[in-house]
């Protein structure tokens, strides 16, 4: 940690948005990948995608409604966003249901809903401007008080819900058919589980912004997948580089004032990069001998 | 446990697999289920495992109708292929045991259970790097991580050497005298040296029935 600028951590002291900023993003790089390793498994990633992109249809109604309509008791349009983010999980669930051999059918369907009204409430809003650019890609820094209160509860009632049902996941993710026999729910569990990813992403976006929140949630996982050596390694991995990745990211963007979010994303990606050659010229090599091993076993 | 399955009839769509199977088996009964390629089997038992919708009354588990059946516990599957699990995401053989346990199951059972069915030394592997005979062991030891009162494998040794084939009849046939419904669906009866009690052939849907003596008794 030798790379820490003194004036960074300085400002960390003096400056209580960046202290809120460093906990929001803190907590989320610890609750993103594990929620998105859950995602990976699944296959789902693309859900992360449509939910962000229906919560940008909150985020433009609310400031329709505050900035045009003069609507007070709104205070962050980031409330709206977690509330269309659950609308739009909701609508996902009810198409599969239609399309029940087509289920990914209901991704573009919600997903366009969510683009169209983002567009029309943009342009009734006066059109594009810098809450909008915010939201798209990540304010971390304005992060207030009162927000990150509501993410340090969801996030501890969403660990909770994982730490009670953490083998009822785990199995209904790895073999649906075996879960099903053990007489476990799983369209209740299925419906639960997309209701906290909508929230999640609806959360993410303050860090990292609309367009990145699918990135923050699967590319560390997708890095630690490849190096992991059990499931609980893997997320820890995960968070780890995640959690590399935020703070990183703040620190790089507030040293060369640069955007944190775009930032944040891009170490995620270096990571991936760095893993992948790593395992390249590593990894590979000692698989083949556990593989050999277990062989002999 | 009693499995009664009573003139089940059951079809895919329009084309008819199973007509009119009739059959009970008793706690501590094995059977062996026999038949070509494509005549049902897997299908059969899909029915008696609640996978296979079925109408009411016509598969009862210790008296109570699969439709309605919840205790899903108390049986032991092993399918045919594993298909629907996701194999390329990192979790050990220790863990998909842990998460798949749903009784008191202790640790030294789960031990003395993998030694039998030769996993001992694979507990804390990843489950991508095993082969196919080892994970198939795998899925055996987990179907009996629950205590099963019955329990059903659907060709379980395919690719699995022949050492740990004996270890696994040795399992079962032990399972079985403890009181345990078994159903093995297997192509070669006679090669296996599971202590089959009855058979179940079925033929363009239909099956025939018929008890055996015990070999070993
Ligand atoms: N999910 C399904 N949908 C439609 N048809 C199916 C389905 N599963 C099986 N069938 C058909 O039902 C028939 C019986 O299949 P089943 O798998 O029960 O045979 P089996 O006796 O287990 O064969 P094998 O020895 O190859 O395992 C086959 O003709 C198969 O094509
Ligand atoms: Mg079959």
């Amino acid at each position: 940690m030798l790379l820490i600028n003194e004036s960074f951590f300085f400002a960390l002291f003096e400056y209580s948005f960046l202290r809120y900023a460093l906990l929001t993003g803190v907590i989320m790089g610890f609750v993103t990948p594990i929620i998105g390793s859950f995602v990976v498994i699944r296959r789902l990633s693309f859900i992360a995608d449509t939910l962000s992109h229906f919560s940008l249809a909150g985020l433009s109604i609310g400031l329709f409604l505050i900035n045009i309509m003069g609507f007070t008791f709104i205070s962050d349009p980031l409330y709206l966003a977690m509330i269309f983010s659950v609308i739009g999980a909701l609508f996902i669930e009810i198409l599969r249901g239609y399309y029940q051999n087509y289920k990914e059918i209901s991704m573009p369907i919600v997903m366009s809903l969510g683009t169209a009204l983002s567009a029309l409430f943009i342009s009734l809003s006066g059109g594009f401007n810098s809450s909008i650019y915010n939201y798209l890609f990540g304010s971390i820094l304005t992060v207030g008080n009162e927000y990150l209160i509501v993410i340090a509860i969801t996030t501890a009632i969403v660990l909770g819900l994982l730490f009670i049902f953490y083998k009822e996941m785990v199995i209904i993710s790895f073999d649906e058919t075996y879960a099903k026999l053990l007489g476990i729910k799983i369209a209740r569990f299925q419906f639960v589980s997309t209701i906290v990813l909508a929230v999640i992403v609806s959360l993410s976006i303050a860090t990292v912004g609309v367009l990145l929140v699918s990135s923050l949630m699967i590319i560390p996982v997708a890095a630690a997948m490849k190096v992991g050596k059990s499931f609980k390694n893997t997320i820890i991995i995960a968070i780890m580089f995640s959690e590399t990745s935020i703070i990183g990211g703040l620190w790089l963007s507030y040293e060369l004032d640069i955007a944190s979010g775009a930032t944040i994303v891009l170490i995620n990606l270096l990571i991936l990069v760095l893993v992948g050659l790593f395992r390249r010229f590593y990894v590979r090599k000692r698989l083949k001998q556990t593989q050999l091993d277990i062989q002999r076993k | 446990m009693r499995v009664s399955v009573s003139n089940l009839t059951f079809g895919y769509d329009y084309r008819t697999v199973l007509k009119d199977i009739s059959f009970v088996l008793k706690s501590g009964d094995f059977l062996a289920v026999i038949g070509n390629n494509g005549s049902g089997k897997s299908t059969l038992i899909k029915c008696i495992l609640g996978i296979n919708k079925i109408t009411p009354n016509r598969i009862l588990l210790d008296d109570v109708d699969v439709v309605d059946y919840k205790n899903y516990k108390n049986i032991g599957y092993v399918p045919q292929k594993f298909d629907d699990f996701n194999y390329e995401f990192p979790i050990t053989v220790n863990e998909i045991l842990q998460v798949s346990k749903y009784t008191d199951f202790t640790e030294d059972q789960k031990l003395e259970l993998l030694d039998k069915v030769g996993i001992l030394e694979l507990q804390n592997e990843n489950i991508n790097n095993l082969s196919g005979g080892q994970l198939q062991r795998v899925f055996i030891a987990r179907s009996l991580m629950n205590n099963p009162k019955l329990l059903i494998l659907d060709e379980p040794t395919v690719g699995v050497d022949r050492e740990n084939v004996e270890g696994f009849y040795k399992t079962i046939n032990e399972l079985n005298k403890e009181g345990i419904t078994i159903m093995l669906i297997t192509h070669n009866i006679h090669e296996s040296k599971a202590n089959f009690t009855h058979i179940l052939s079925l033929h363009n849907g239909e099956a025939s029935f018929r008890e055996i003596s015990r070999g070993d008794e």
